[in-house]
């Protein structure tokens, strides 16, 4: 019926032993103790190290916050959402392999991902809104309700 | 017809290449591509609940210092301790996570007996990891926080919430306004990290098939670990998902 394809193949290729679909990491690797594999633990253990860093600088700057109050909340809150976007990357990067995959895949994970930025703006815009609107809008109302007729 | 019946060998190839039929366009097998966008819808769960804890945050006057609220550790007695013990609980999590991506990394030269250890001692780091947050929730419920704690402004004083907040806050807030924000707080914690913690649990559960499994060389007859990256995939996820909620309740 296709032409395009031999038909028999791709029966075997999609429905049988999905092995030969891998990216051919898998099909590649013979010695453990290879070269190859401990330059990739190596890696591991790199982001593992920068990871506990991160982590702790973030424990650090929250503990020296609490105790002193030197910072401005603001600037300390952009740091720590900068270190966290950071820990996501390589978590993402190197843990989950991401990086590894094609192009098109890594976009069609990523680009809906945007979703959630404008979600953000939009909820947090909403949430200040309404406090101002709490905090002064309501009062008048109420205000005016109070004014004898 | 040559090359819709090629498998492409070789990863770099692959990025070069144009899709032309005949092999998977991402060049990754069913399954894994299905891991991948559950774990995106799953972001925007999580996204949902964390832009819902953000935005009732902005809509509020005072807010709880998690310093203070959350400011115990186990045998420690009454000392404050600030971010250490959560500290502890996320060094686990990524612990957890190495041995996670050590198992995988094992699973591609089919070393059964590696992927064993690994995946025992990711197991061992999920349940650390459980029962830490279970000493937590037990902490926090012994203070009186859970669902719908402190909602009712006449049952509640003032003086049994200002431990909640900053002095400076504590000090200047209305009632309504910290019965407001505490009730909002604990509402968000035990629903955001009960959710987390339950996706920890499914985990944990999900590692001890495939550990069976391994031991059994289920696997190894199939020629592939591809259910240790798949689960992997998942188990890294949940770990990124707590550094969101680690900077979310307890840093911000």
């Amino acid at each position: 019926m296709s032409h395009e394809h031999n038909t028999e193949e791709m029966v075997e290729l999609y429905e049988g032993d999905q092995s030969k679909l891998y990216s051919g990491v898998l099909n590649h690797h013979k010695d453990i103790h290879s070269q190859e594999s401990k330059t990739q633990v190596k890696r591991i253990v790199r982001i593992m190290i920068y990871l506990a860093i991160v982590t702790s600088l973030e424990v650090t700057l929250g503990l020296w916050d609490h105790h002193m109050e030197v910072f401005n909340k603001g600037i300390l809150n952009a740091i720590f959402l900068i270190m966290t976007l950071l820990k996501a990357y390589l978590i993402v990067d190197v843990f989950m392999h991401l990086g590894n995959e094609i192009r098109n895949f890594i976009m069609a994970i990523l680009i809906p991902l945007l979703f959630l930025v404008w979600a953000i703006i939009a909820f947090a815009g909403d949430g200040h809104h309404w406090l101002h609107m709490n905090n002064t809008r309501a009062n008048t109302i109420e205000m005016k309700a109070e004014q004898p007729k | 017809m040559a090359q819709a019946t090629t498998a492409i060998t070789n990863p770099s190839d692959a990025k070069s290449l144009k899709w032309g039929g005949g092999h998977s366009p991402f060049n990754l097998s069913y399954g894994k591509i299905m891991m991948w966008f559950f774990l995106v819808t799953d972001a925007f769960t999580f996204g949902a609940f964390l832009i819902s804890y953000g935005s009732k945050r902005f809509f509020t006057n005072v807010w709880p210092d998690p310093n203070l609220v959350f400011s115990g550790a186990p045998l420690m007695g009454h000392t404050p301790l600030p971010l250490v013990f959560v500290s502890i609980m996320t060094f686990i999590l990524i612990l957890s996570s190495v041995t996670m991506v050590m198992a995988v990394h094992a699973g591609h030269y089919m070393d059964r007996a590696k992927v064993t250890k690994w995946l025992i001692f990711t197991i061992i780091g999920g349940i650390l990891f459980l029962s830490c947050q279970t000493w937590e929730w037990t902490e926090l419920h012994g203070e009186g926080g859970w669902w719908g704690s402190f909602v009712d402004p006449t049952n509640v004083s003032l003086a049994s919430l200002q431990h909640f907040f900053k002095p400076s806050v504590a000090a200047s807030m209305t009632l309504a306004q910290a019965t407001e924000a505490t009730t909002s707080f604990f509402n968000f914690f035990f629903t955001i990290t009960g959710f987390h913690g339950m996706h920890v649990f499914s985990g944990v559960c999900l590692l001890s098939v495939a550990l069976i499994n391994t031991v059994n060389g289920t696997y190894e007859r199939r020629g592939h670990y591809e259910m240790i990256e798949k689960i992997g995939l998942y188990w890294h996820f949940v770990d990124l998902v707590w550094v969101f909620v680690f900077t979310c309740f307890y840093l911000i």
